[in-house]
């Protein structure tokens, strides 16, 4: 005990040994997610590189890039619709009697841009990709993986990159983009149809709109591009590092995309709540 | 006298066997010229071997080097190397299906890929190797759904498919034997004839002492190390 407290005494107050411990730890966890961020960026940047080269675009990639593109985009249309509906019923009307309760009706245009255009449908669209496609990516590929087939891939001179990550990526972020439009519409118009319907709204259809639009500015559009996009081009490099990089049986798979959809909501919301700083401040 | 290289040069190959093989290949060479067939007779408790993945350049060498048409697979950029598996047919000894794509779309990715051929000129081909092999037609359908046999034929047409330069059948026709033989034997002669190179892997004596498989060479797995043991005039 007194040995212990001379130490501590010597060394001027350094941390005791479980205190380093905890040090250790937290530099270790840090220098681990450092690395993890440099590889998915080394593996988003090639990606993007590729995708710039119209000699990549083969027709097998393309041909992935469209299913992909229908699986993740046309297969969440249906939930996206749903969340957009009930979003407008409850943002969009709310946002609408509060602003009139106030006496301020000029101001639901720039309000709604800022909660829906800006915040809430990237926010959703990403979302939805997320619990649809990401998981599907992370267990497609895993399974893929331990199942040889990314050797038989490999060993007929596809490079799986070009024809596993790059179209899954890119397919993605298009698809992330148009449900993001889709959402905003939709939530936009059941929120004006509900607000009318239920007596909260007395506004004209074309003062609505014109107040939506004249709130809209050149850099909301890029924003939301960067809003839209990245997250989703996250969400696939993620996924699909994730998937490809299972190695033992089946039983890694299921782990390896619960992996991926949390490291993709992390990411999601990481650049949402950048962006938003980076854009208001 | 043949001035162009080697269709696969094996130069004192060592491979350890890893998580993946039940045993390595040590100090290995061989060549296999223009037109020739090796058959390798494997033990039945070592028949995952690197051997086909690596004249494919899928698995570096510890030790040597293994040369395709002339390079060396080490020393080939991603992009080389991609397009030079593109020219070799293989019919894997586990399948290896895609599951996710249906047969004949399996059967056609690497010349959909690799090429710049018609859909229709693909399709033609596989359609009449897929008759040759004794199929009425191209299967679809998804791998899963798909007899065992009817798989090792479908396979058969994915390897032979385009005309590849290199030829990898591993133990071919493994529960197959009757129905397959035949067409393969024919399909691996006329092959040569237009200049392709075979290799050959079997585990069954039967195959390996068929009379009508004209071999250039004949080697056997002597633990991990890949020895000659009958080489004949093609």
């Amino acid at each position: 005990m007194h040995d212990s407290r001379a130490k501590m005494l010597i060394s001027g107050g350094a941390p005791s040994g479980l205190s380093r411990r905890t040090l250790e730890g937290v530099g270790v966890f840090v220098r681990e997610q450092w690395r993890e961020v440099q590889y998915l960026a080394a593996v988003l940047g090639t990606v993007l590189f590729l995708s710039a080269q119209p000699r990549r675009w083969r027709r097998t990639v393309r041909d992935v890039f469209k299913w992909q593109f229908f699986f993740f985009g046309v297969e969440s249309v249906r939930f996206i619709l749903i969340l957009a509906v009930l979003v407008g019923m409850s943002v969009v009307v709310q946002l609408g009697v509060w602003t009139g309760k106030l006496g301020q009706s000029q101001k639901l245009g720039p309000l709604l841009v800022v909660v829906v255009v800006r915040e809430l449908g990237p926010l959703f669209a990403n979302f939805v990709l997320i619990v649809c496609g990401g998981s599907a990516i992370a267990t497609e590929l895993g399974l893929m993986k331990v199942g040889g087939e990314v050797r038989v891939i490999e060993a007929q001179g596809l490079e799986p990159l070009l024809f596993l990550v790059m179209p899954r990526v890119l397919a993605m972020a298009l698809a992330a983009f148009c449900l993001t439009v889709i959402f905003v519409f939709v939530a936009f118009a059941s929120g004006y149809g509900f607000g009318g319907f239920f007596g909260h709204s007395n506004l004209d259809p074309a003062v609505f709109l014109n107040s939506v639009f004249n709130a809209l500015h050149p850099f909301d559009a890029i924003g939301f591009l960067v809003k839209c996009l990245l997250p989703a081009l996250l969400t696939g490099v993620i996924c699909s590092t994730e998937g490809l990089s299972v190695e033992g049986g089946v039983t890694q798979v299921p782990p390896a995309a619960k992996r991926a959809l949390a490291r993709s909501l992390f990411a999601l919301f990481l650049t949402s709540a950048l962006v938003s700083l980076l854009t208001y401040s | 006298m043949n001035d162009s290289p080697a269709i696969l040069k094996f130069s004192q190959v060592t491979i350890e066997s890893g998580a993946h093989y039940e045993t390595g290949l040590w100090n290995s060479s061989f060549d296999l010229n223009q037109g020739e067939l090796l058959l390798v007779r494997m033990e039945r408790e070592d028949e995952r071997l690197p051997l086909a993945d690596a004249t494919e350049g899928l698995v570096p060498p510890r030790q040597g080097s293994v040369l395709f048409l002339g390079e060396d697979w080490q020393r080939m950029s991603a992009d080389h190397a991609a397009a030079q598996r593109g020219k070799i047919g293989r019919l894997f000894e586990d399948e290896g299906w895609i599951s996710d794509l249906d047969v004949d779309q399996n059967i056609m990715l690497s010349q959909r890929h690799h090429t710049p051929r018609s859909e229709q000129d693909i399709l033609e081909e596989a359609l009449k190797l897929a008759r040759v092999f004794g199929l009425p037609g191209l299967p679809r359908g998804r791998p899963g759904s798909m007899r065992r046999w009817d798989l090792r034929k479908a396979a058969c047409v994915r390897a032979f498919l385009g005309a590849p330069a290199f030829i990898i059948l591993e133990q071919p026709v493994r529960g197959v034997y009757a129905d397959l033989m035949a067409p393969l034997v024919n399909a691996v002669q006329s092959a040569r004839k237009r200049g392709a190179a075979v290799l050959w892997t079997v585990t069954d004596p039967k195959i390996w002492n068929h009379s009508s498989l004209r071999t250039t060479t004949r080697a056997r797995m002597f633990g991990s190390e890949l020895r000659a043991v009958e080489t004949e005039s093609p």
